[in-house]
């Protein structure tokens, strides 16, 4: 296995090498057109992300030739340098410098030394000559004469991954069906088979899930600036630290949170944190502390956004959600602090300026519950007032597989993403009470309410349910207790049948309309099995309380 | 039923070009025969086992396995309402799996569909009066009248399968 560090720098190398091949074909451009625009465009985001690379590998030099070119070619591109007598020379010397450094980082070997090239780069920017020695004058065709060279890493489109994805995912399901005959046919040599294919295409899938892992990092290292552009624009200081760069996740994932994450980090320095006067006055230290990290529990990947600020103000938030209609004054007063922090995350709740000023929290954070729901996420909220808040982001790892729990209804099956499901339940009719209409339990001392899911799925309309009654309740009761949004639903299911990992298949036109499933899945059996939404269960089961 | 071969007689005994022939997959809805296009069609199968779909109006029946595609399978003889009282689909019935411009339905019948070949010019538009009178009227290629008396209903499937006709609610959007 290659470390980390391995893995970085053969990235780094591949890019750079990359880079260096267009630098070369974007300077032969410019130097037939010194007004070739979109080549002058080009190199200079060339050099700007190779300054960025370098510097993040920590390679000094090598990102400073890059970021003097870069100034260079920003100069040329403003029309206040042209491309064209000494400047071309150096621009050639510091394009091979390049080169070189990058070969060198490569090959392990120090990185040749520079300080003559930067210094003629800085006289450039200043606009004087530079000072040419004749080594400089004396082009070698080294250049011609160095071997070619190709990379070891191939680039590849995502979308061919996603592709190799969902063929490993209907691969899966026919293995499950063929194990299952098999086990049904009793066939020794079948059955050997089977296992064997098995195991082949668990090693596949579990290869074409781990290509498609990026470190959490990617994404992380775009935050430093972000933090010190908001910080700056709100004059406060903040330091950021970092940690979990290494967390591995899908790529996708991690490109649907992005928005959601630079929500938070946002919100957290705009809203969590103080000024520093604030936070003087109240006895902290000057800087406030932001912190992004990553890490793994069991197969999920965590990403907390946590800030030392002034916390959500619950108290706040509650009236707010009175205000709004969202709850009732007697309702909202029962509800303990997690589920009024819920309310934070209801699309429009936080657009009110007025929340934002009081509570510090919540501009559009509906968004960020938007992008979770999309992934089968979930989000904790952690908040003490004065002391900071902490939003953690549970992602599971990879898109294709889900780990979910089967019920039946009906006896129809139907799968509820693991990452939803509480705890499960065998209640006594004793252990069930009549709430306004509603079946409650309670669970962790929390009232859960309680809904059978054939009533849920079944019953047509939008009218509300009829008022539930204990009297045709037989015996004990399957509960299987979901989560969404710190809100807690009781599904009264006929039987639990196993937990499972299933692949998710979307549902096919017309059908996708139905927000209730987020997808279908085929089990062994070749049974066709409906994948529960638990976020529109939890809407469906809100809209229609009786 | 005997299938019509090009050999049956012309309506018009001097053409002598051969006339254009359609193919259709024919199948019995109710008392009358329908036919859709043959290049419509991607397979006919028996009915796979069908899972009910919460939430759908009643002439989805759910939704079925079709060697790994997940396929809405819908009922048109409730959709168009002409299932004779009293007469229940058949335990083992058939599947038309139709393709529509993304996706695949399938059509569940009683009967077992068959091919059939006439010459393009045996179907006739839709006489006019039918037009708009009732939900079916509106998905009609034509109306093939066969020599030996009997009429084909020829579907236009591109028109009877888009998303908001197949999730039409009743009661919900009103018919146009």
């Amino acid at each position: 296995m290659k470390t980390r560090d391995q893995e970085y720098r053969e990235l780094f190398m591949a890019e750079a090498l990359e880079y260096y091949d267009s630098m070369s074909r974007h300077l032969s451009e410019l130097e037939r057109n010194p007004d070739a625009g979109p080549a002058l465009n080009e190199l200079f985001r060339l050099m700007h992300n190779l300054k960025a690379n370098a510097r993040a590998m920590g390679f000094t030099d090598l990102g400073e030739v890059a970021h003097h070119l870069e100034t260079l070619f920003g100069l040329i591109r403003d029309r206040e340098r042209t491309f064209s007598g000494s400047l071309i020379q150096v621009v050639f010397t510091g394009v091979d410098a390049l080169g070189n450094m990058i070969r060198a980082v490569g090959a392990n070997q120090p990185l040749p030394d520079v300080a003559t090239l930067l210094e003629n780069l800085d006289r450039l920017v200043r606009g004087e000559e530079p000072v040419l020695d004749d080594e400089d004058l004396v082009e070698t065709d080294e250049e011609a004469g160095r071997k070619m060279e190709l990379s070891d890493l191939v680039y590849i489109q995502v979308k061919k991954l996603d592709n190799l994805l969902n063929l490993v995912g209907e691969l899966v399901i026919d293995r499950d069906r063929i194990m299952t005959l098999a086990q049904e046919i009793d066939n020794p040599a079948l059955l050997a088979t089977a296992q064997h294919l098995f195991r082949i295409s668990d090693d596949l899938q579990y290869s074409v899930m781990d290509a498609r892992l990026v470190g959490v990092g990617v994404l992380l290292n775009k935050f430093p600036r972000v933090v010190r552009d908001v910080a700056a624009a709100e004059e406060k200081q903040v330091e950021l630290m970092m940690s979990g760069q290494d967390v591995q996740i899908d790529r996708n994932i991690l490109q649907i949170i992005t928005d959601a994450l630079l929500h938070l980090v946002r919100n957290a320095v705009s809203h969590g944190l103080e000024t520093t006067q604030e936070r003087l006055a109240s006895g902290k230290p000057a800087v406030g502390q932001l912190t992004l990290s990553a890490l793994t529990e069991r197969d999920d990947v965590l990403i907390q956004v946590r800030d030392d600020g002034r916390g959500i103000d619950t108290e706040a938030v509650r009236r707010k959600a009175i205000d709004r209609g969202l709850t009732t004054a007697k309702a909202a007063a029962k509800l303990d602090e997690h589920a009024i922090w819920a309310f934070l995350f209801e699309p429009g709740f936080s657009m009110a300026q007025q929340v934002t000023d009081i509570s510090g929290r919540g501009v559009g954070l509906d968004v960020v519950k938007l992008a979770l729901d999309s992934l089968g996420g979930q989000l904790r909220v952690e908040s003490e007032m004065g002391a900071g808040t902490t939003f953690t982001l549970v992602l599971p790892t990879s898109i294709a597989v889900k780990g979910a729990l089967l019920v039946e209804v009906d006896e129809r099956p139907y799968a509820v993403p693991l990452l939803h499901t509480e705890t499960v339940l065998a209640l006594h009719p004793g252990q069930i009470s009549v709430v306004g209409g509603v079946l409650v339990t309670h669970f962790h001392e929390q009232a859960v309410p309680l809904v059978p899911l054939r009533q849920l799925l079944f019953d047509e309309g939008d009218e509300p349910l009829p008022p539930a009654t204990k009297t045709d309740m037989n015996g004990p009761q399957h509960v299987l207790v979901v989560n969404y949004n710190n809100r807690r639903l009781g599904l009264v299911v006929d039987r639990f049948m196993r937990q499972q990992n299933i692949v998710i298949k979307p549902l096919s036109k017309p059908l996708d309309t139905i927000d209730l499933f987020g997808g279908v899945t085929l089990l062994g059996s070749g049974q066709v099995c409906l994948v529960l939404d638990v976020p529109a269960l939890n809407r469906l089961f809100l809209n229609k309380r009786p | 039923m005997a299938e019509i071969e090009i050999a049956s007689p012309a309506p018009k005994a001097e053409r002598a070009k051969p006339a254009e022939l359609v193919q259709l997959i024919v199948f019995r809805l109710g008392d009358e025969d329908y036919g859709i296009r043959i290049e419509q069609v991607k397979e006919v199968t028996v009915t796979p086992e069908v899972a009910r779909m919460p939430k759908t109006p009643p002439f989805i029946k759910g939704i079925a396995n079709l060697r790994g595609d997940i396929i809405a399978i819908i009922d048109l003889e409730e959709r168009f309402r002409l299932r004779p009282a009293g007469r229940p689909l058949p335990e083992r019935s058939y599947t038309v799996a139709v393709e529509a411009a993304d996706y695949t339905l399938g059509l569940m019948v009683r009967e077992v569909p068959r091919p059939f070949t006439l010459p393009l010019s045996q179907i006739e538009p839709p006489p006019e009066f039918v037009q708009d009178s009732s939900t079916r009227d509106k998905y009609l290629e034509g109306i093939a009248k066969l020599p030996e008396g009997g009429i084909i209903i020829v579907l236009d499937m591109r028109k009877l399968l888009t998303p908001s006709e197949v999730m039409r609610l009743p009661g919900k959007v009103a018919s146009s």
